[in-house]
């Protein structure tokens, strides 16, 4: 990757930041005399977190092909190892990296 | 409340050693996130720098890099930041009255930095006896920053170093949210809601294959207030357990 425009990479992290703070900032800014955000607020922002994790990990699994070589099986065995691994030891970093790395050479390996 | 910082050794003593789960947690998760930087985009340590100091955000520090490959829209970008991170909208709830008063440019960054870890321990509070409470928020707040920025920049320097075939390294951030996933359904006030993005997810990609994100969290939202009288029982009894 190297046609990167500098000018909009700054705009995506001024984006991202502005947007970030603006949540964090947000019951400061709007709740600081005392008041109580509306409830379907709270509950919007108690059950989105799981929703859109969910969609994440179907967004970052949309280019796996099923239908040719090599039939999506890099895909499935690391995410496989990654969810037995963390059910089994609830390491967030040991399963992020092993899974990874059985990725790395399932993908560098397998004819696709 | 005092107007300033109070630091002593004790203080900064306590404030290092609540924070040491973090140190690990950050360095190691910044540096994985910085190898994926220099390797999927080949840009250095002033990006790592710049994205780790103002986004302050695990998921984003992985979605960013997937962000400037696509050069994504930035209505885009605005949108996928505010749901993946809306949880931040609440953590000022039990703070807000706590730091009424205090300096602006301490309130300033006390928010910038407020991640789920450093939230944690800042609401936990376990000032020593005598010491200033806002000190101690304000040098975990700070020592947790720095922690994450240097695990960045230096996953990110290590990255132009060492030289390896990385193709399939982007199944890191795969792998974060799983891991994340997994961890929050634990509480079952969020299995239900998982499903249902897991189920937009896949209307939105079969719908809008180029761009399926904004489509599939439209959906999500919908179908979530549809439900808002059933779910909403669920996620009070516990739903609130955070990765």
């Amino acid at each position: 990757m190297n046609n990167l425009d500098t000018t909009y990479l700054l705009a995506i992290t001024g984006v991202v930041f502005a947007v970030n703070y603006g949540l964090r900032g947000f019951v400061f800014a709007a709740f600081g005399g005392g008041k109580r955000p509306p409830a379907v607020i709270l509950y919007v922002g108690s059950v989105i977190s799981p929703a859109v994790i969910s969609m994440l990990i179907v967004y970052c699994l949309r280019g796996t092909k099923f239908l040719a070589a090599p039939y999506g099986v890099p895909e499935l065995t690391a995410s496989a190892v990654c969810v037995i691994l963390h059910l089994w030891k609830r390491n967030p970093l040991l399963s992020i990296i092993v899974s990874t790395v059985v990725y790395m050479v399932l993908v560098q390996n397998l004819a696709g | 409340m005092s107007c300033s910082l109070r630091i002593s050794r004790k203080v900064v003593l306590a404030s290092f050693r609540a924070s040491i789960p973090v140190l690990l947690g950050y360095l190691a998760m910044g540096f994985a996130g910085g190898v994926l930087l220099a390797k999927e985009t080949g840009l250095g340590a002033f990006w790592a720098f710049l994205t780790s100091s103002t986004a302050v955000s695990g998921t984003l520090q992985f979605l960013i890099v997937d962000m400037f490959c696509n050069q994504t829209a930035l209505w885009t970008v605005a949108i996928i930041t505010l749901s993946v991170n809306i949880r931040y909208a609440l953590y000022g709830l039990p703070l807000v009255d706590r730091w009424r008063g205090i300096p602006i440019w301490m309130k300033l960054y006390l928010i910038l930095t407020l991640t789920d870890e450093t939230f944690a321990l800042v609401v936990e509070n376990k000032v020593p006896e005598g010491e200033d409470s806002l000190t101690y928020c304000f040098l975990i707040s700070m020592f947790n920053h720095l922690y994450w920025i240097t695990g960045v920049v230096s996953g990110n320097v290590a990255g132009h170093l060492v030289q390896f075939n990385a193709k399939g390294i982007d199944f890191a951030m795969t792998a974060l949210f799983i891991v994340i996933l997994l961890d929050q359904l634990k509480s079952r006030g969020n299995r239900f809601p998982a499903l249902i993005g897991f189920v937009s997810a896949l209307v939105g990609l079969l719908l809008y294959p180029s761009n399926m994100l904004i489509p599939s969290i439209m959906i999500g939202l919908v179908v979530l207030l549809a439900f808002r009288s059933k779910l909403e029982p669920l996620v009070a009894s516990g739903g609130q357990a955070d990765e």
